[in-house]
């Protein structure tokens, strides 16, 4: 063990060291159990006056009674230390301890070290852009602080040592993209991506009310981000089914959780369509799908009524192939199908039933009834809202008579409700609809924006068919996304949609929207979401998909290995310091003498040497003379010219003793 | 005889032709400090964390760090390769005292090369911080034993900058003597006859030893022989005058003594200290060679190396 590793450290060093380590851990703190945080902050507020006041110091009674006190702490909040939340708690309570009971140099390196750890276990939690922007800055700090205490003495100029730091981790870089990119990732998990999130999810869930569509629908937050393997459908083809409403109480529509509710094939008539998604973390268990899915993920279930379900809630973003048929005819209608389907709510009042019974005498058939019911939003003076006025005890017949401003998820319930009075099965699909291509990145985003709830009734010869309301209320919703934006929150205004062409400031602000978006798309493709497919998809891109398994392992450290060689031979390029050429070449003079057994000692000056050749061989005296003055006045004297060198150079060559 | 193996395996760096030890990249030895090896379980934790959670920002963190390490070897090891150094001078010591050699760490870079250090094994090590182009001269300390030459131990020049993980060090050998005189022993026994030489200059008052008398100030003479205290009586500038001057001269003689030859070279060292202290007109008989006495530095020093390299050849 060095001596300098018992140096006290200094007072700089102390705040630094504070500070650098409460911001490390600051993510944490403020997240946690406030018994322990409140215990973390009193502890460095502590040392940081401490710092000045050596009285104020812990001695060892203290030290061994604060420890005492951290572990019970954690022991009150985490009875049993197993597991994450505890596990870093306890990370926290040391780190608060060791900066405590810092003394000397050497414990710089240990909190360093912990200040590493603790910045790698911000990443369980969240895996935003600036956690990582801000662990980056912390690395850097804590690194700069590790070369600072590695010096002798306090470096010159104060950023000598961030500078080292930086230079040290861009010369990692290369190194840290090697590894991640083939260090072998060990399983495929479906649900591997990015971090469980703490946060409130927002999304389609297993409930519609009206408004309850609306409200989500007034957020621009990503829901999923769609790539498609061939071409992108058009958007009046993106549906993008999720849960099915089976069930009414007159003013919200559910789910049906019975299990299920017997087979229904589907018949395909057109060709599947591939994509991968990745989705946000969403409130339900539902996967996203165009309609119809025929191809589904692992860990999935596709219920009969075509939902998409994921055996495991979504907490964290997860990414999943499926394919889907978009012309299609589904099978028989089960008994159970049946029932369910014309299960009347209560509220159906007398208006209802008139309409539909002038509807019933015109038509021959239930397509006929459904065109009907269509034509009569189109005529009727309905608006398409997102802020629709709030509806009385019986919704659907205020709306439908009354009121008439209402968003997607009103006209879907409402007319699903006409349908079946008129005998026809129906039910209310939740999802979205649409979506925006990026052009800079050719995929699709799909945002809260686009939410959205359609109907479906089942045709005797063709089963069950989407049919959405909105369409014959507001025809344009379906072509073009809602930009919330842009909207007006009066009750009842009408809806803005994204236009194409919209000055030249909005073109360019959703330009950067796009690449924004798209770089954070390519960032969770290809960092968050690195997976093993991602890997071996990679490895063939690069024409090495043959590193497979334990090949791969070999690959990475051939490649790491040739990082590095080709580092040093960086670094020692820029060593071979050009040597003075003018001491090279009286080295060659002295290794003439020494050939012809005359040898420098180490000791001698070229003066005295150059007495003592003279004195051994007086027959070279003129030019060992000449040779040691030209020397002695280039190096040490005033005659550093070019002449004189090339002279000096000459000479030695000539010089045969 | 395995220790000798490994001791011929052993790479050293000596010095060139000219002089100049240089730091050879294949010279340098370079293993993980303690905390190198602390800094590689941690990594170690942080990789199976991120695995365990497949947690990919972890992963990135983790291979940032693991590639630091491996940077901070390389310029651990390039912080030492092409360092010059060079002995200079070590200044005689008495055997038994320590010797110290200067060391001249030269740096040639443009850039600096902090956290140098030096040590001879089982001695505190001395550490700097070399600045771009430019060289600093430390000391090294070692044990003399017994009188003769010490010629400087192998020593290492080691550094951990920049992050502390790897010590990379080299052995170094250079060619550097050190003067040990022999350790000054017991008193001399007393001189029956001191022998007197008359000074040249005669009884005139140009002495120093006894008081003469007085006489009138004259410019030049020096301020320590004014008469202050006539002065303060207000009697005028005064010289005192001394003379007297009488040159004590002694012999130190190897046949006097008896003993071994260690003890008498030991006794006559401790002599020539007294007589030189005392400034006392001296000279030295040894076996096979004579100092005609003499006194000064010059004279000092020329009789304690004879008794330092007595009976070495050359």
């Amino acid at each position: 063990m060095r001596a300098a590793s018992h140096t006290p450290l200094s007072r700089l060093q102390q705040y630094l060291l504070l500070a650098l380590l409460t911001l490390t851990a600051l993510p944490h703190v403020l997240n946690m159990d406030s018994r322990i945080s409140a215990f973390f902050f009193v502890l460095v507020v502590y040392r940081t006056l401490a710092v000045n006041k050596a009285a104020l110091r812990p001695g060892r009674l203290l030290l061994f009674l604060i420890t005492l006190g951290t572990v019970g702490i954690v022991l009150m909040r985490y009875p049993i230390l197993f597991g994450r939340e505890p596990g870093v708690a306890l990370l926290i309570a040391m780190l608060a301890l060791k900066l405590m009971e810092m003394r000397v140099r050497r414990d710089i390196h240990i909190l360093v070290f912990i200040g590493y750890f603790t910045l790698i276990t911000q990443f369980l939690y969240r895996d935003e852009a600036w956690l990582i922007f801000y662990a980056m800055i912390l690395v850097v700090a804590l690194t700069a602080l590790l070369v600072e205490s590695n010096r002798h003495a306090p470096s010159p100029t104060s950023y000598r040592s961030l500078g080292v730091a930086v230079s040290l981790l861009v010369q990692a870089l290369p190194l840290m993209i090697v590894l991640f990119i083939f260090f072998p990732r060990f399983s495929s998990p479906l649900w591997s991506l990015g971090a469980e999130t703490g946060q409130a999810v927002s999304g389609v869930s297993g409930t519609i009310s009206p408004g309850s569509i609306s409200r989500l629908s007034r957020s621009s937050e990503v829901a999923f981000r769609v790539d498609f393997k061939h071409e992108i459908p058009p958007p009046a083809q993106r549906y993008w089914r999720g849960p099915v409403f089976w069930s009414s109480d007159g003013k919200n529509w559910d789910t049906d959780d019975e299990g299920d509710l017997a087979g229904n094939d589907l018949i395909s008539l057109g060709p599947a369509i591939e994509y991968e998604i990745t989705l946000e973390p969403t409130p339900g268990n539902w996967l996203y799908a165009l309609e119809l899915p025929t191809r589904i993920p692992k860990d999935s279930e596709l219920k009969s009524d075509y939902q998409l379900i994921s055996k495991k809630p979504i907490k964290r973003r997860i990414r999943y192939h499926a394919s889907s048929v978009l012309d299609h005819r589904t099978g028989r209608l089960s008994e159970k199908e049946q029932q369910k389907g014309l299960q009347l709510p209560p509220g159906v009042t007398a208006r209802m039933l008139d309409l539909v019974a002038g509807w019933q005498q015109q038509s021959s058939s239930d397509a006929e009834i459904v065109i009907k019911a269509l034509d009569y939003f189109r005529q009727q003076e309905f608006y398409y809202t997102l802020y629709p006025p709030i509806l009385g005890d019986n919704p659907a017949d205020q709306f439908l008579f009354q009121s008439r401003r209402g968003f997607c998820e009103h006209y879907a319930t409402s007319f699903t409700l006409l349908m079946r009075i008129a005998g026809i099965p129906a039910r209310v699909v939740g999802g979205y609809q649409g979506g925006q291509v990026n052009p800079l990145g050719d995929y699709l985003i799909v945002r809260q924006s686009d939410a959205h709830a359609w109907a479906e009734v089942w045709i005797e010869g063709k089963g069950w068919q989407r049919v959405d309301p909105t369409v014959a209320v507001a025809p344009e919703r379906i072509e073009q996304s809602i930009d919330p934006t842009l909207m007006s929150d009066a009750i009842g205004a009408p809806i803005r949609f994204i236009e194409v062409n919209s000055g030249l400031l909005r073109a360019v602000i959703r330009q950067l929207q796009w690449g924004t978006d798209a770089l954070s798309a390519s960032w969770h493709r290809w960092v968050l979401g690195y997976s093993r497919e991602r890997q071996l998809y990679l490895m063939q891109l690069l024409g090495i998909g043959f590193l497979q398994g334990p090949k791969l392992a070999y690959g990475m450290i051939g490649i790491t290995g040739f990082c590095i060689i080709f580092l040093t031979l960086v670094l020692l390029y820029r060593v071979k310091e050009r040597r003075d050429p003018v001491y090279a070449t009286y080295l060659g003079f002295c290794r003439r003498l020494q050939r012809s057994g005359i040898v420098r000692m180490t000791h001698e000056g070229p003066g005295d040497f150059a007495n003592r050749v003279i004195a051994e061989r007086p027959d070279l005296q003129n030019r060992v003379a000449r040779i040691t003055g030209l020397y002695i006045g280039i190096r040490y004297g005033r005659q550093d010219t070019k002449l004189n060198r090339r002279r000096f150079r000459n000479l030695v060559r000539g010089f045969h003793p | 005889m395995k220790f000798r193996l490994l001791n011929s395996l052993r790479r050293i760096a000596r010095p060139d032709s000219a002089g100049k030890t240089l730091i050879a990249p294949r010279s340098i030895y370079i293993l993980p400090t303690g905390y190198g090896f602390l800094y590689a379980v941690l990594l170690l934790l942080m990789l199976l964390g991120s695995v365990n959670y497949a947690n990919n920002l972890g992963f990135l963190l983790t291979f940032l760090l693991i590639g630091l390490g491996l940077v901070a070897m390389l310029h651990t090891w390039r912080n030492l390769v092409g360092l010059e150094l060079e002995s200079g001078r070590a200044a005689p010591v008495f055997a038994g005292d320590d010797a110290h050699f200067e060391i001249r760490l030269i740096n040639r870079r443009r850039w600096s090369r902090p956290g140098i250090q030096i040590q001879i094994e089982g001695r505190s090590p001395i550490i700097t911080d070399l600045r771009p182009a430019e060289a600093e001269t430390l000391t090294l300390s070692a044990k003399s034993s017994c009188r003769g030459r010490l010629s400087l131990p192998r020593f290492t020049t080691s550094t951990r900058y920049p992050l502390g993980l790897f010590n990379a060090w080299v052995y170094v050998e250079l060619d550097a003597l050190c003067l040990v005189y022999p350790k000054p022993g017991k008193n001399m026994p007393e001189i029956p006859t001191p022998e007197y030489s008359h000074s040249q200059m005669g009884d005139r008052g140009v002495g120093a030893d006894d008081f003469a008398g007085l006489r009138h100030y004259r410019p030049g003479d020096s301020p320590r022989h004014i008469n202050w205290k006539a002065l303060a009586r207000e009697q005028g500038l005064q010289t005192k005058l001394f003379g007297g001057d009488r040159a004590e001269r002694c012999w130190l003689n190897w046949y006097h003594l008896s003993g071994e030859s260690e003890q008498r070279l030991s006794q006559l060292c401790r002599g020539v200290l007294d007589a030189s202290s005392q400034d006392i007109e001296f000279g030295l008989k040894l076996p096979g060679h004579e100092f005609k006495p003499a006194r000064g530095q010059q004279h000092r020093l020329e009789c304690l190396s004879a008794l330092a390299l007595f009976g070495e050849p050359g």
